[in-house]
């Protein structure tokens, strides 16, 4: 059999046998065991075959399927020709197998270039014998087609441009050849083929057919169906389709007035798609085309903005108009004074009654128009300004002078904005007025009644912006908006309603930001004129030094706030002012430290600031003894510390440690000056890294903070601190691979700890040690022998160690990466599956009497841990959790609480899982609701809790309770706390919500 | 009603001028913003399970548990300023519909009587406003519903603020026609319309 026999039996049993042969034929081609001319007369009796339309075109299949197969050069130009001719010539009489035909064409072009006369040739018989493409019902057939004409044109652009120039009529067939095409695939293809006539050729004679074959589209509402394999969604439509709109100036007349007619849809999908058309239209559009219709696209645009339907169409529109002001603004003045002149006398129409919806549309249109160039924004100021100024002259009314204020605002913005794009924007237009807004605005801010808070906060951004505006004040007019705002931060002491002294704060240091130096030179000289060297007792500073810390978020000031501050705690410790105002200055320091903008080297705080602030503050400690230690100022010069060290290098911090070694152990083995210490040292060492210190160095200082936390005083916050430094060192410092023998050593090895007769101090020191352990999660097997030690005690101990679990999980700042702790990633999933499953049975079994302690014990481990963890296990807590709330000794209050938390994101997220306990969760939440036994955040919580009830079980569950709950809660509404009061409305209109019977709005 | 409102445009207060508790709250109260720089940890002794932001209140707590937080001027007119107009979408409070001044409350005259009286003017937007029956119908059932018992709940038109003021008093102050009016069904969706945005 031939070749194109066993294709022909094969063609439709099995799709990739036939290939296989097509292939082979393709190989005795290239070995020239076959010739051309034979296999194209073995082809003969079937790709003529009068009866048989089907044979005809898988004959042309197989010829398609050789070529594509052929590698380039086997054969000639000749008989490339020849193929080439024989194909169209049989498209002429018979259009079977016209797929076949393309995709044959398009292997043959591949094997070598065409000629132009070739390529118009090939075109043309296609467009005069296929005409139209819909008449091919198959998609795959369709789809070759427009793959062919796409290749055409994305490679011979110049023959086939000389053929629409030399035949007028050729334009006419081309467009209508794909009407009525639906598919997709093939659209996406054609709106990208049809751009290269719209962009190169002149249409002119046939734009409006030319659009109108695309426009048909409009707008796209294609939904692709569910797993759609080809992935084409709504969106690529849309944009080919927008790109064809916008690619000629020569559309534009049909073009604006349809979309315009399409604006006013009820479809808030089509309106979107218009706006984003208008917007692709005028970047692509001449300008002079988009001269003709600008303020007819003004008039239609501003309805969007003035009476907003959708903010985000309202956005698109502003975005449009703004694209308009730009087009003409990069080109002749002529069409942007056109342009224009409407808009702003329109603009200043709404200007006479503000404060209107209108009036603050009219701030928004020009904001976007002036900040989509110089220019523009120039002729906006002149348009506006004088009448918007004469309106505030004119009136007395604050409302209208602060809705006046608005849109200044809006302008100025432009502005700001403008400067940041491109410095050195002119701003003389702005400038004629800058002076007149100044002396209002500073005028408002003076003088107005304290409760015109708007009015006040609109003079406030102003003249903000206006500093911020290069060159719009002159160095005086910035001197005074200055002083203006430092003296309403020092001195406006007005408190309630009015008080906006936070807002002023922000308005210096955006200040700060544009005119640093004036800020420098003026404000901060009259906050230290404020900040006395030695108040008396009582004295409020705090508000004046709050604000002076803030400065420090300005980089460009940071430096001379943080030395002010310096020099201030030198001065005030000199003269001996209250320790709570060097306390206070010292805060400052760390808070510029901490959220202020200090100079950085490589993404690190200066190493700098440790030497000149840390280490002087670090040596005064050292030379003082334990009596004059004051706690919470060692606690601050800590973090002070900590703050500047923790990012340095190893080097730097191995000089620093070593430095303090001698003084740091000297000071451990003085009990009473290692206990003073102890809140700085936590600091200290929490900032090093682990292997600047000596091991050695590390267990001596780990037998001291032991020995402290075993035998020390009882001050209560002495010994949390001490604790504390005893996670870090075991978390951080220990050799994990001789952990216990290092704890045995400095007698805190938890056996012995929680053996016979536990002191409290071995409890604190046990839990202190598991935590470290358990956070840290390189020593496994240790940690949870010792967690299961810790819940052992449980059935012997009293409730204060049931207590104590709610420490193994708090949150410590401590205890983090940033100090370089060693922080599992998984440490509370383990925690939870050590400890959680073990409470539940022990709950089930325990006696009475202690099983509080397991309930106590276990709300302390989940109160910590996120819900996506206890998820899990949901169904097994609900039942030790109900009894939680039955706790009702004042001490487990903040059981009850965290338990109430739990139910709530419970209701939330799997409200099926109560469903079943509705009864007795609805008893025990209206139990917690009662004062004064459970305390406000509790009863808060309880009835935000029963609130959710009625919103997310189902209604025939919770309606037999609505009576109950309803009249229990008219108790709440008379609670003792305004918060709980709150709550109490919310969740009484929920449950009297039941009663309506339209389920659809709950 | 959208079609023929009484007011089509009504001024607005802004809502930085409307009172608040928050920012009439005296300063000193506030935390400063140094507190959170060096927080109080939780002290394994004295309150063994607070979380740190609990821990700085619990001194103060528990004397605070006691001091009672009275039921004020300012507490009505935030239970009522967030209902939604019937014809705008926009609150009563910024309407200036109701305002923080028209809001009296009475405590009781004798030591025996437990009962206080809130009073509660209303402005209408326009003197020939229709809707002035359904906003005050607004207002009392959310003060009836959120107020506690002890509380008598008077709510009228400011006088000289309405061409119907008397006639709508009158409906106001008797209880069985605000019975009756609330078993109306669509009267019913109204108010719950304009209740829906309350907090």
């Amino acid at each position: 059999m031939s070749d194109i026999e066993l294709y022909l039996f094969e063609a439709d049993k099995n799709k990739m046998e036939a290939q296989r042969v097509a292939t082979q034929s393709a190989g005795r081609l290239e070995a020239k065991t076959l010739k051309l001319i034979d296999l194209i007369t073995s082809l003969e009796p079937y790709i003529n075959d009068k009866d048989d339309g089907s044979i005809r075109a898988k004959s042309v299949t197989y010829l398609a399927d050789v070529l594509s197969s052929l590698p380039p050069r086997v054969l000639s130009g000749q008989e490339r020709r020849l193929l080439c001719d024989f194909i169209l010539g049989r498209i002429e009489g018979d259009a079977e197998g016209i797929g076949a035909s393309a995709r044959a064409l398009i292997a043959l072009e591949g094997l070598g270039k065409w000629d132009a006369d070739t390529v118009q040739k090939v075109l043309r018989t296609f467009i005069d014998n296929t005409h139209p493409l819909r008449q091919f019902k198959l998609q795959t057939e369709r789809y070759a087609l427009v793959q062919l004409i796409d290749l055409l044109l994305a490679k011979y652009r110049d023959a086939l441009r000389q053929l629409h120039e030399s035949d007028h009529e050729f334009m006419t067939g081309f467009i209508s050849y794909f009407e009525g095409e639906k598919d997709p695939r093939n659209l996406m293809i054609i709106f990208s083929l049809l751009q290269v006539p719209m962009t190169e050729w002149d249409i002119h004679a046939c734009a409006q057919d030319l659009f109108d074959s695309v426009f048909n589209y409009f707008p796209i509402t294609f939904k692709p169906p569910p797993d759609d394999p080809y992935g084409i969604t709504a969106q690529d439509l849309k944009d080919r389709l927008r790109d064809c709109i916008a690619a000629n100036s020569d559309f534009a007349p049909y073009a604006f007035p349809q979309l315009l007619d399409k604006l006013d849809s009820t479809s808030m999908n089509t309106k979107r798609d218009v706006l984003h058309t208008i917007q692709a239209c005028v970047l692509g559009y001449e300008a002079k085309t988009i001269n003709l219709y600008s303020v007819t696209l003004w008039d239609a645009l501003k309805f969007e903005i003035l009476n907003v339907q959708e903010e985000d169409l309202a956005l698109e529109s502003l975005k449009a108009l703004g694209l308009i002001a730009a087009k003409f603004a990069e080109t002749a003045e002529g069409p942007l004074n056109a342009y224009l002149r409407p808009v702003i006398k329109e603009c200043n129409e709404h200007l006479e009654d503000a404060p209107t919806k209108q009036s603050e549309a009219t701030g928004r249109i020009l904001h976007a128009l002036a900040v989509s160039g110089p220019a523009v924004a120039d002729k906006i100021s002149k348009g506006v300004l004088p009448v918007l100024f004469s309106l505030y002259n004119g009136s007395q009314s604050i409302t209208k002078r602060r809705g006046l204020l608005d849109v200044f605002n809006h302008i100025v913005a432009a502005y700001v904005e403008l400067d940041e794009l491109q410095p050195n924007t002119n701003t003389e237009a702005l400038q004629a007025y800058a002076n007149d807004a100044l002396e209002a605005m500073i005028r408002a801010l003076v003088n107005a009644p304290k409760a015109e808070v708007s009015f006040r906060l609109a003079s406030l951004k102003g003249l903000t912006q206006l500093v911020s505006t290069r060159n719009a004040l002159s160095e005086k007019e910035g001197e005074r908006a200055v002083d203006t705002i430092t003296d309403m931060v020092l001195h406006e002491q007005f408190e309630g309603h009015g008080d906006i002294r936070a807002q002023a704060i922000k308005a210096l240091t955006d200040v700060a930001h544009s005119i640093p130096l004036v800020v420098r030179d003026r404000s901060v000289p009259a906050f230290m004129v404020e900040l006395l060297d030695n108040p008396s007792e009582g004295s409020v500073l705090a508000p004046v030094l709050e604000a002076f810390a803030q400065l420090s978020t300005e980089r460009q000031i940071f430096d001379t706030i943080a030395l002010r501050l310096k020099n201030k705690y030198g001065v005030a410790r000199h003269q001996g002012a209250p320790q709570q105002y060097q306390r206070s200055l010292l805060l400052a320091l760390l808070y510029a430290f901490t959220f202020g903008a200090p100079m950085r080297e490589d993404g690190i705080i200066r190493s700098a600031y440790y030497t000149e602030y840390a280490e002087p503050l670090l040596t005064d400690i050292a030379s003082r003894p334990a009596a004059e230690q004051d706690h919470s100022t060692l606690d601050i010069v800590g973090r002070i510390v900590n703050v500047l060290l923790r990012p340095q290098g190893v080097h730097f911090q191995s000089t620093v440690y070593n430095k303090n070694l001698q003084w740091l152990s000297s000071a451990g083995k003085d009990e009473m000056l290692a206990m003073a210490l102890a809140p700085f040292t936590l600091q200290y060492y929490a900032g090093m890294k682990a292997e600047v210190a000596d091991a050695e160095d590390i267990v001596s200082v780990l037998k001291a903070q032991a020995h402290l936390a075993l035998h020390a005083s009882s001050d209560p916050v002495g010994v949390s601190t001490v604790l504390r430094h005893l996670s870090l060192l075991v978390n951080k410092f220990i050799n994990p691979k001789t952990m216990q023998a290092t704890l045995e050593a400095s007698g805190i090895e938890v056996g012995v700890l929680l053996s016979a007769t536990a002191s409290s101090q071995a409890i604190g020191a046990a839990f202190a040690v598991v935590k470290g352990l358990l956070i840290q999660g390189k020593s496994g097997a240790l940690a949870t022998r010792y967690l299961q030690a810790l819940l052992d005690i449980l059935a012997s101990e009293g409730k204060d160690v049931a207590r104590h679990f709610a420490t193994l999980l708090a949150p410590d700042d401590i205890l983090s990466k940033e100090n370089h702790c060693l922080v599992s990633g998984l440490y509370k999933q383990k925690i939870f599956n050590q400890s959680v499953p073990f409470m539940i049975d022990a709950v089930r079994t325990a006696d009475a009497s202690i099983k509080p302690n397991y309930l106590i014990a276990l709300s302390g481990i989940l109160r910590w841990l996120p819900y996506s963890v206890i998820e899990p296990s949901l169904k097994s807590l609900i039942a030790p959790l109900l009894q939680t709330l039955d706790l009702n000794e004042p001490a487990e209050q903040e059981v009850k609480a965290s338990a109430l938390i739990i139910f709530e994101s419970l209701l939330m997220h799997d409200p099926t899982i109560v469903a079943e306990h509705t009864a007795s969760l609805v008893t025990r939440l209206l139990n917690s609701t009662a004062g004064p036994a459970n305390k406000a955040d509790v009863r808060a919580k309880a009835l935000q809790c029963l609130a959710l009830a009625p919103r997310q079980l189902k209604r025939e569950a919770v309606v037999p309770y609505r009576r109950q709950v309803v009249k229990r809660l008219q108790a709440c509404l008379d609670d003792t706390k305004r918060s709980v009061r709150t709550e109490a409305v919310k969740c009484r209109t929920a449950w009297l919500g039941l009663d309506e019977g339209n389920e659809d709005e709950e | 009603m959208d079609l023929d409102k009484d007011n089509a445009n009504p001024t607005i207060i802004n809502p930085s001028d409307l009172p608040s508790r928050r920012r009439s709250a005296p300063t000193t109260k506030r935390a400063g913003i140094f507190d959170v720089l060096a927080p109080a940890y939780p002290t394994l002794l004295a309150a063994p399970s607070s979380p740190p932001e609990a821990q700085s209140d619990i001194s103060s707590d528990s004397e605070e548990e006691e001091d009672r937080e009275e039921i004020d001027e300012q507490e009505v007119y935030d239970l009522i300023s967030t209902i939604s107009d019937p014809e705008h979408p926009l609150s009563l409070g910024s309407l200036g519909v109701v305002t923080l001044d028209d809001i009296k409350i009475l405590t009781p005259t004798s030591p025996r009587s437990r009962i206080s009286t809130v009073t509660v003017l209303i402005t209408p937007t326009t003197s020939a406003c229709s809707l002035t029956t359904v906003i005050g119908l607004g207002v009392k059932v959310r003060l009836v519903n959120a107020l506690p018992p002890r509380f008598r709940v008077d709510v009228r038109i400011k006088e000289g603020t309405s061409k119907t003021a008397d006639e709508v008093n009158k409906q106001l102050g008797d209880k069985e026609r605000v019975a009756a009016a609330m078993e109306n069904k669509s009267l019913v969706s109204v108010v719950n319309n304009m209740l829906a945005t309350c907090e």
